[in-house]
């Protein structure tokens, strides 16, 4: 985690955002801050571990998935504010 | 003939005519997973309001002379509906409070009135029957002191994990994917070594939360890297939580050609009745309904049958007895894989048993399916029958929809819009007019969810 704490926001939501697309088969260009998760995009509580494991290897955070909640997952950018609070 | 109902009666209880009081907690795998160290998971409640209406399906496996405990009552004119259609419904009884995020169980044990009413019910000889039977139901079987007509929860949990079904397949000689148990974190870091092999090989694995509800709690890895990265999720879980456990599956991704789920009834005496076996339909792994038949050949359907007594033996050995749905598939080599998973419950298709009994004729085709809908306020069944009319089902060997559960319709209204789903069994003379059926039944939803409010 320790080099991970310089991460600007800006490269989390990018990188959030790649992620996505890779998962769940869509265009990055699509996807922005504000995009909901489950109701725009679709997500499903299956690909969400997916999405986890892709954004901790592209980012090199270690989630505790334990406090991870629903609200989190609400948008891009909630789940940009997650990450960065991880990181 | 003897029906379904009839003949799981008396299988389970005895006699055909046992009053049973039906309870339909879905997703009962949410509560044998507690405490589990499967895989990582995240608390979500996204779309419960929806699986936890799922409850009314058991209002049409119930019949005369049964009960059937509901969230909140159903909609009167589905209700009205039903019975022109001839249908013999059960009494109904409803929770005072329909708590959304709730289990169906839990809504119950919240009402003292209820439970004093069920409490009155075993006094007739009554058992509960639900869905599948975890803590929670035993709870509520004694809080209403009502006994259960399946086996404790201990051992509905135990023939349920994922782990239970490999091992059974592995012992009795069952076709299966390659794969590897994980019970604790040595036999994970053993299957991990294993699993690295295959992907070396330019293979697939899926990885399985051995209490994961059906298509969900399954990731799928293509190499190794993935692989250590979930790997490493789960020590670093386990070494917050000093739990050496885990509840895992590691399996060789197969191609398929076909999902099957097929249903067996194991006797208390350990014998079993061969139920059904119909083709599932799945979209991303997620279940969206069943064709029926399925397209299989009598040689493997004959595979089927002998499967199910061979794991009927081992249920009952085991201690459990009830209605047993196993998930199976089809590869593209024809090959049949008699046992992805053993779900020791009722199933989906459960529910659709007895109106395929009154309503299907001989030669007919039917799909179970639900459709996903969009709705900007709530949408009475009045009206979804006034804008379906001529593609609804009239009675018996008709060509229609039969409506199987309009609760989730509505359960997921508040402020907004909000997303619904209807379950419906269709059926029709061949499959190119239930196609069709199909396609104009979308389409006249997708019409009426559009509008507007009005």
């Amino acid at each position: 985690m320790s080099e991970t704490q310089v991460i600007d926001r800006g490269t989390i939501v990018i990188a959030i955002s790649a992620a996505l697309a890779d998962v769940l088969k869509r265009e990055a260009d699509q996807i922005a801050e504000g995009t909901r998760l489950f109701d725009d995009l679709g997500l499903d509580s299956t690909s969400v571990l997916e999405l986890l494991m892709r954004i901790e290897d592209d980012l090199g955070v270690e989630f505790d998935t334990d406090t991870l909640e629903q609200r989190h997952f609400e948008t891009v950018g909630t789940l940009a504010d997650y990450v960065a609070e991880q990181a | 003939m003897q029906n379904f109902l009839s003949r799981m009666k008396k299988a389970l209880t005895g006699s055909p005519d046992t009053p049973l009081v039906f309870l339909g907690n879905f997703e009962v795998e949410d509560q044998w997973a507690r405490g589990e160290p499967g895989l990582p998971r995240t608390s979500f409640s996204a779309g419960a309001a929806i699986v936890n209406r799922m409850d009314e399906f058991a209002l049409l496996l119930a019949g005369e002379g049964d009960h059937v405990v509901l969230k909140e009552a159903p909609d009167d004119d589905h209700l009205a509906h039903l019975e022109e259609l001839g249908i013999a419904l059960p009494e109904i009884l409803t929770a005072a409070r329909n708590d959304p995020g709730a289990t169906v169980t839990r809504d119950a044990l919240a009402d003292p009135g209820l439970l004093r009413t069920l409490s009155g019910l075993a006094g007739a000889g009554a058992l509960l029957s639900p869905h599948g039977t975890s803590e929670a139901e035993e709870e509520l079987s004694a809080a209403a002191r009502l006994p259960l007509v399946t086996p404790s929860a201990a051992v509905c949990k135990a023939v349920n994990s994922k782990i239970y079904s490999r091992r059974l397949a592995d012992e009795t000689g069952i076709r299966q994917a390659t794969g590897w148990t994980a019970g604790t974190l040595a036999e994970l870091a053993d299957a991990v070594a294993a699993a690295r092999s295959l992907l070396a090989a330019g293979r697939s694995v899926v990885a399985k939360d051995a209490f994961g509800v059906s298509g969900k709690g399954i990731t799928v890895i293509d190499d190794e890297r993935r692989l250590d990265r979930l790997h490493e999720m789960i020590l670093r879980r386990a070494r917050k939580s000093g739990d050496q456990r885990a509840a895992l599956l590691v399996e060789e991704w197969v191609a398929k050609k076909a999902d099957l789920n097929y249903q067996f009834t194991v006797y208390r005496d350990g014998s079993s009745h061969f139920d059904f076996v119909k083709e599932a339909i799945t979209e991303g792994g997620v279940h969206k309904g069943h064709r029926i038949p399925a397209d299989l050949t009598p040689a493997q359907v004959a595979e089927l049958e002998e499967t199910s007594r061979t794991l009927a033996k081992r249920l009952a050995a085991d201690g459990f007895w009830g209605v047993v749905g196993v998930d199976a598939m089809v590869d593209p080599d024809d090959r049949l894989y008699p046992v992805i998973e053993i779900n020791a419950r009722n199933n989906m298709s459960t529910y659709q048993v007895r109106m395929q009994e009154l309503f299907m004729a001989p030669g007919q085709v039917a799909l179970a399916r639900q459709y996903p809908l969009r709705l900007a306020r709530r949408l009475p069944y009045a009206r979804l029958r006034a804008a379906l009319d001529d593609l609804l089902l009239a009675g018996p060997g008709g060509a229609g929809l039969l409506v199987n559960n309009f609760a989730t319709v509505n359960a997921g209204a508040g402020d907004g819009p909000f997303d619904g789903r209807l379950y419906g069994l269709l059926l029709a003379p061949d499959r190119a007019a239930l196609a069709a059926l199909d396609r104009e039944i979308a389409g006249r939803l997708h019409a009426e969810t559009d509008r507007r409010p009005s």
